[in-house]
């Protein structure tokens, strides 16, 4: 469908957007960028230009990694949508008994920390873990192996189609499908025909987050992949920037490779969406009368109960046998049972309370800024008539392909220059840049795939009765999106508050995150501590989200 | 959506005056935090000069300054790995210093730039309850009974770990790898990752773990025994140096006088580290009772790309 589109001038909308872009992700990229060409910016010279990219493109194993990152990413969409999609499906349009509960359940894995998950996975699968303490056998051959990291990163990333493809068809509903019902097209015709493709959006925007968190993962690979010879860019990266002499240079140009496999990946996202339009929501209130599943009942509650045992269930009930464990060699016996790590942890006697305090506040103020800036952008990109929208749209995917340990160096570079004369380096407001630049693609894509299903004509009456673009876009367009905003900004929030890759970096000095310090105890061997802080942050992350949204009144429209 | 804007903005103001207070000294260490803090407390206690610290691994702790570099502001570093101390050494970053208190920390133990903070060395530790026969020597390793069994922690990953492989490859060549390999020894990841499936009991050993982590969980009461082969093994001194941009620099050599304190040594010791001061004593062995491997540094360093690859192709699958 043609778009309607009044002439007119810069909306405050936009110029907020590109300011926000401009400052959170365009300022670092650029210091990546130009630390990419001139080998020497940290030190403020600019000598000996594109030096270092033949060393660093020269390297003989980079096709390979590039291909293993490829292979990798497309695995793990692959294996998400398999298992997501009927899911959502079947949430979406059928009433599932437990429906709020599978919800809570599947957001549970969002809210484990994929290092933190790996980690369990390992102790449950490997020679003598838990799984071959209680039935005697292990799965270790398939844990470290590709098929073994794709499983473990697809229970971490699946909840991102889950959420986004059941919220799309819940809000085509069914009303078209019934259309097609009514002309003749049996049930699954109409499903595939109709309710399918108009959710496309939905779809397309939560498999390119998938992709691009899977590509640029690093917890998982580095700690299964290395056992299974499978080496992908975000592990070189890591190297590069870990191992002295330190390559920064290095560090940059692979992350502009692994930007452009990031890059493709939205090019053909963004081909699939703008060959059609997916105008589906009127400003009419749909009906959602939801089917009954009939003799499908039981069979669709053991899928259910299945994926949510093994996505959820396992990975916790490993960090808490890690947690409540005395000592890791003592095993699963109850006299090595106790509450020595959570009473450690509750009196704080190891700064742990300060760290929870420090990640909630930075993971909201996150949530809320990126929220925000994902809204106006999107808005931006799908709605406002301006030229160099691509050029936006570009700017909100590129966070999402640069591993957070370049995004926190291009933080360094860009903020600590000594002729700044206020500068948020070295206060945790640089974390906050850190996390909303790293963030910011999922409000964005959320957002942006709403506003796909929104028809103009809401937006231009609104105007035409004298609205100003502020007032329309606050009215009438954010409602409409809210349920898929909130949704990404509570998966901004559960990210946020554990990011570890650019915390270790940037975290300013006298500072620590939830992820630090589970970092540093796992780092002196105190993986029991380290376990029972991973398991209050999965607690406090996941309640904190569901109190908020019912006391807003709200918890029907995200879970 | 302006409200929210607004309180956005206040958290975000009040959490920078909440991390804005400046330190007198900054520190950025590689070594355990708890260390870190409890010399930091110590330290602010005798002298009343606050320290504030950056913990990390030696490899992020030099990402940070190189990424700084246009505009430093650590004032001391203590790396774990003596390599950083030379090349920082040579590139002019490090102010010459002599701490009164250094008179007793050996020679090999310091330069005109940096001094031990401390000292840890490398060891097999080794799980009693996996049901392998107790390891004298690194080559028991290689034995049938530890077949598949076997975890090394990565040399690119870990300095210590890297020295052990180039001392004990220049000593005898790569056979004994060679063995280990054949043998279904794995890599896996910086030492704690080495360490943990020893405690779980997947692995039997480790060869080559950083001994303190393996004495304080055995302190905790993991099942793990730490050995020290007679053949010899390499130690790790944790290197602590002085900044020449540092505007701090007085109160920076006051603090590194504080860790070489009696006071400051004690605290190390209790880490399960060795103490740089040989006259300070600890519940550990030390170094006079290790042998120590010889370790030429500029010829080690210089072939260090060579040695890595050499030792990826053995354990390559």
């Amino acid at each position: 469908m043609a778009r309607a589109r009044a002439s007119e001038g810069l909306s405050p909308t936009v110029i907020l957007a590109a300011g926000g872009l401009v400052l959170v992700v365009a300022v670092p990229f650029l210091f990546i960028l130009l630390q990419a060409v001139f080998p020497a910016l940290g030190r403020g010279s600019l000598a000996a230009p594109f030096s270092a990219v033949s060393g660093a493109l020269g390297d003989a194993r980079l096709l390979g990694m590039a291909l293993n990152t490829l292979l990798l990413g497309a695995l793990v969409v692959a294996l998400s949508a398999l298992i997501a999609v009927p899911l959502a499906v079947l949430r979406a349009l059928f009433r599932v008994p437990g429906a709020l509960l599978w919800d809570l359940l599947f957001l549970i894995p969002f809210m484990i920390p994929p290092y933190i998950a790996t980690l369990g996975w390992i102790m449950t699968l490997q020679p003598k873990g838990y799984l071959a303490q209680l039935l005697g056998f292990d799965l270790a051959a398939f844990l470290f192996s590709v098929p073994g990291i794709v499983f473990v990163m697809t229970l971490n990333t699946f909840p991102v189609v889950y959420f986004a493809v059941s919220r799309t068809v819940e809000t085509v509903g069914s009303r078209y499908a019934d259309v097609a019902r009514v002309f003749g097209a049996g049930p699954a015709r109409a499903f595939w025909r109709i309710t399918l493709p108009l959710s496309t959006p939905g779809l397309a925007a939560s498999l390119l987050l998938v992709f691009a968190m899977a590509i640029e993962e690093y917890g998982t690979p580095a700690a299964l992949g290395r056992r299974a010879g499978f080496d992908v860019l975000v592990t070189a990266i890591d190297l590069r920037v870990s191992d002295w002499p330190i390559d920064l240079p290095g560090a940059a140009i692979l992350s502009l490779v692994l930007v452009m496999l990031s890059f493709a990946a939205f090019l053909l996202q963004r081909w699939i969406l703008t060959r059609r339009s997916f105008q589906t929501t009127t400003g009419k209130p749909q009906e959602s009368a939801k089917r009954e599943l009939g003799r499908w009942r039981l069979p669709v509650i053991a899928l259910f109960a299945t994926v949510a045992f093994v996505a959820t269930a396992l990975p916790l009930l490993a960090i808490l046998a890690t947690a409540l464990s005395r000592t890791i060699s003592g095993g699963l016996v109850w006299s090595n049972l106790g509450l020595s790590n959570f009473t450690a942890i509750l009196s704080d006697s190891t700064g742990a309370l300060r760290a929870l305090s420090t990640s909630l506040s930075l993971g909201l103020a996150a949530a809320l800024i990126t929220g925000i800036l994902g809204a106006l952008s999107a808005y931006a990109v799908v709605k406002a008539k301006m030229r160099g929208r691509g050029l936006l749209d570009g700017l909100t995917i590129l966070p999402n392909a640069l591993p957070g340990i370049v995004v926190a160096v291009g933080l360094i570079l860009a903020w600590n220059q000594p002729w700044l004369p206020v500068t948020p380096y070295n206060t945790v407001l640089i974390l906050l840049l850190a996390y909303c630049c790293i963030l910011l693609p999922q409000p964005v894509r959320y957002s942006t795939a709403a506003f796909h299903q929104i028809g103009d004509n809401l937006e231009a009456a609104a105007r035409v009765f004298g609205a100003s673009p502020l007032t329309a876009f606050r009215r009438i367009l954010l409602p409409l999106i809210l349920p898929s905003l909130l949704a990404s900004m509570l998966l901004v929030f559960a990210v946020a508050t554990r990011e570890l890759v650019a915390s270790v970096v940037v975290a300013p000095v006298g500072v620590s995150t939830i992820s630090t310090y589970i970092w540093r105890q796992f780092e002196q061997g105190s993986v029991g501590l380290g376990m029972a802080m991973a398991f209050v942050t999965i607690l406090i992350t996941t309640a904190l989200p569901l109190i908020v949204l019912s006391l807003m009144g709200r918890r029907g429209s995200l879970l | 959506m302006l409200n929210s804007l607004l309180r956005a903005g206040v958290a975000a103001a009040a959490l920078f005056s909440a991390g804005a207070a400046l330190a007198d000294v900054t520190v950025y260490t590689a070594g355990p935090a708890s260390l870190i803090d409890k010399l930091a407390a110590g330290f602010t206690a005798e002298t009343g000069i606050k320290v504030e610290a950056f913990q990390a691994t030696t490899g992020k702790v030099m990402a940070r300054i190189e990424a700084e570099a246009a505009n430093p502001v650590v004032d001391v570093l203590i790396s774990a790995s003596w390599d950083t101390a030379s090349d920082f050494d040579k590139r002019g970053w490090l102010v010459p210093y002599t701490s009164p208190n250094a008179a007793n920390v050996p020679d090999f133990l310091k330069t005109e730039t940096a001094v031990a903070q401390g000292v840890s060395a490398l060891a097999i530790a080794w799980n009693p309850a996996s049901g392998t026969p107790k390891p004298a020597e690194w080559a028991d390793l290689a034995k049938p009974e530890y077949k598949d069994l076997v975890n090394l922690p990565d040399p690119a990953q870990s300095g210590a770990t890297f020295e052990l492989v180039a001392a004990l490859s220049g000593a005898q060549g790569w056979g004994l790898f060679d063995e280990l390999a054949a043998n279904g020894a794995s890599v896996a990841g910086a030492n704690a990752e080495a360490l943990n499936p020893v405690l779980q009991g997947a692995k039997a050993a480790v060869f080559g773990a950083v001994d303190y982590i393996s004495l304080n969980g055995k302190a905790k009461g993991e099942s793990i025994e730490v050995i020290f082969p007679q053949s010899g093994t390499v130690i790790a001194p944790r290197p602590m140096m002085i900044l020449n941009w540092s505007k701090q620099q007085d109160d920076a050599k006051k603090f590194v006088d504080y860790v070489l304190s009696d006071a400051g040594q004690a605290i190390v010791a209790g880490e399960n580290l060795m103490p740089a001061r040989s006259d300070v004593k600890a519940d550990r062995p030390l170094i006079a009772d290790l042998k120590i491997l010889p370790l030429d540094a500029e010829a080690v360093y210089g072939k260090r790309a060579e040695t890595l690859e050499t030792f990826a192709k053995t354990f390559a699958k």
